[in-house]
């Protein structure tokens, strides 16, 4: 793969260059000593060594609330919305790209989501090698340490002030050297660069899975009847934080609204979680997932199992975010698997 | 649509803050009137009239002879609309319920306190039946146009039915609780975009508990964060006097 060495006072120039054409978005400290995105400006001091960003990027992609149509309420002609703004995300770990993937798939799967797909187009993705892990996090045990496509560029810092970039895309590569030719990088920067990874897997070793994930979809299959629901579940405030920062959860609801005059309107998406109470409630009336119980196992199948039965990966990429949202601590995908192991290592 | 509804505005005791708002939609307000009537609104017009489709109605119910008045104003209108946090959840002024009344009595009228009736605060539902609820202290401009405009066009008002933590993620904003604050957003109703956390300020829980809060998981995080129960308590009667769920 090709690969080009870069210094740390090549990058600002660079970013102002991007943010010509491109929103730029990079890591910053937060309130509280948490991570996140926002917009690049001249002057801001990026996190190189962020941990976790307090909020997925799927709102970059599926934005918390979209307009679809605009329709007119005497005609009942309808106009889609699409919005595509050219985007560069800077410094997205392994485990996001990851779920960028997932999304990818599952929103193209059967009738492509065309607003997804027509944000996901115009968004370039530059990948980073974490360099600290987020006491919450658990990528690195469930294989979600490494991403092999769905950025166009990955960064790796190899000393303190250099970064090994490879290339994942020809639009990548235009905009990497888009100021002036970079030197390749040499053997010497990508055995830095593999031992930069090895270091920061050291330093996820703590939140483990005790078994292979894997095996996560048998086990699901196997616990429908677990007492790790109801334990958890009584605590659950069906608040949807976990949903609501899940870089894996899609779900949305539809609404329209009429303006003010009550000709025209706009009909719009807004997120919704599989957590919040009336999730499942059907035409009619009826909902199918009334308990908190029936609530709480649908979400764990969702990432150990039904995902899984679709493309194949979990769907869960062991970020660790909604363990840290969830004011209650009982979201933790992680906590869940292992109780489901224990028990069927007991029963067997 | 038939004749325009007719409209009218009503308050008890209350700061008429919602109505502010409401006059505050400024240019979308004055659209919205362009599909209806209204026959009675002192914050913005003179006049009045007993002949109204729709009442919204401000403020609690605080004194014996408020109960006639609103008793009245349901048998005039097809619809009754609570508006803001004293008229659906009965609001600030129930902090007096947990005084003697002989005590919120004397501290507001001093020697002359039994010239003046007052009982215990109450949400409108506790004396008629409430058709349409629009929460918050104040109300949501946004909010309030919205449900006028489903109710104008035949539709079931919706109103957010989790808690304010949904809007509050969706606005990215750091957890009060990984901050080390308290924060009632975890049973409260949506609906306000979470604008207090948006602020830097915490959630007070003015549009009320949401219908499915679980109370008890609510009392195991405060306890687990570290929130004593005199806090905790402070925080819920400051808009949730009226309600069952002292945690």
């Amino acid at each position: 793969m090709t690969a080009y060495c870069l210094h740390m006072e090549q990058l600002p120039p660079l970013m102002a260059w991007w943010r010509k054409e491109y929103d730029v978005y990079v890591p910053v400290a937060a309130e509280g000593g948490h991570y996140d995105f926002a917009p690049w400006r001249e002057g801001t001091e990026i996190a190189f060594d962020y941990d976790l960003a307090y909020n997925t990027l799927k709102r970059y992609f599926l934005p918390p609330s979209e307009d679809l149509l605009t329709f007119d309420l005497a005609s009942y002609e309808a106009q889609a919305v699409f919005e595509d703004p050219k985007q560069i995300l800077f410094g997205v770990h392994p485990y996001d790209v990851r779920a960028v993937n997932q999304l990818d798939q599952l929103m193209e799967a059967g009738a492509p989501d065309r607003n997804y797909m027509a944000r996901r187009e115009a968004t370039v993705v530059m990948a980073m090698e974490p360099q600290r892990v987020a006491d919450t996090a658990f990528w690195s045990t469930i294989g979600a340490d490494v991403v092999s496509h769905g950025y166009d560029l990955h960064f790796t810092r190899i000393s303190p002030a250099n970064f090994m970039v490879e290339v994942g895309s020809v639009k990548g590569e235009e905009l990497l050297l888009a100021r002036g030719p970079l030197p390749a990088a040499t053997a010497g920067d990508r055995e830095a660069a593999r031992k930069a990874h090895q270091k920061v897997m050291d330093l996820s070793r703590s939140n483990r899975l005790n078994f292979d994930w894997r095996h996560t979809p048998k086990l699901m299959e196997k616990g429908w009847n677990a007492g790790v629901w109801r334990e958890k579940a009584e605590l659950c405030l069906a608040c949807g934080s976990c949903n609501v920062v899940c870089p894996t959860c899609y779900c949305f609801n539809v609404s329209e609204e009429a303006d003010e005059t009550l000709k025209t309107g706009r009909r719009f998406r807004e997120w919704d979680g599989c957590m919040l109470v009336n999730f499942a409630t059907v035409a009619g009336g009826h909902n199918f997932r009334t308990k908190a119980l029936e609530r709480y196992r649908h979400r764990y199948m969702r990432k150990g199992k039904y995902i899984s039965d679709k493309i194949g990966e979990l769907g869960c990429v062991g970020c660790g975010r909604c363990v840290r949202a969830c004011t209650a601590r009982i979201a933790n995908p992680r906590e869940v698997f292992n109780a489901l192991w224990e028990d069927q290592a007991n029963a067997d | 649509m038939a004749a325009k509804p007719k409209i009218a505005f009503f308050d008890f005791a209350g700061c008429e803050g919602d109505q502010l708002q409401v006059a505050n939609l400024e240019e979308k307000l004055l659209d919205i009137l362009e599909h209806v009537e209204v026959v009675s609104f002192r914050e913005v017009h003179t006049g009045h009239s007993d002949n109204y489709d729709i009442a919204f109605v401000e403020g609690s119910i605080t004194r014996p002879q408020d109960e006639a008045r609103l008793k009245e104003i349901r048998a005039n209108a097809k619809v009754l609309v609570a508006l803001g946090a004293c008229a659906t959840i009965g609001g600030v002024n129930c902090i007096k319920n947990f005084l003697g009344r002989d005590v919120y009595s004397e501290n507001v009228y001093g020697t002359r306190a039994r010239w003046y009736p007052t009982y215990e605060a109450r949400p409108l539902k506790a004396v008629v039946k409430v058709d349409v609820e629009i929460h918050g202290c104040p109300i949501d401009r946004g909010e309030f146009a919205r449900i006028v405009k489903e109710m104008l066009l035949g539709r079931v008002p919706w109103l957010p039915d989790y808690p304010v933590c949904v809007e509050c993620k969706k606005a990215g904003n750091v957890c009060r609780y990984h901050l080390g604050r308290m924060c009632l957003g975890i049973i409260t109703r949506a609906g306000c975009n979470a604008c207090c956390v948006t602020e830097g300020a915490q959630c007070w829980g003015c549009r009320g508990l949401a219908p499915s809060a679980n109370l008890d998981a609510a009392r195991e995080v405060m306890d687990q964060h570290g929130f004593d129960r005199k806090h905790v308590q402070d925080l819920m009667r400051f808009f949730l006097g009226d309600t069952s769920a002292p945690l």
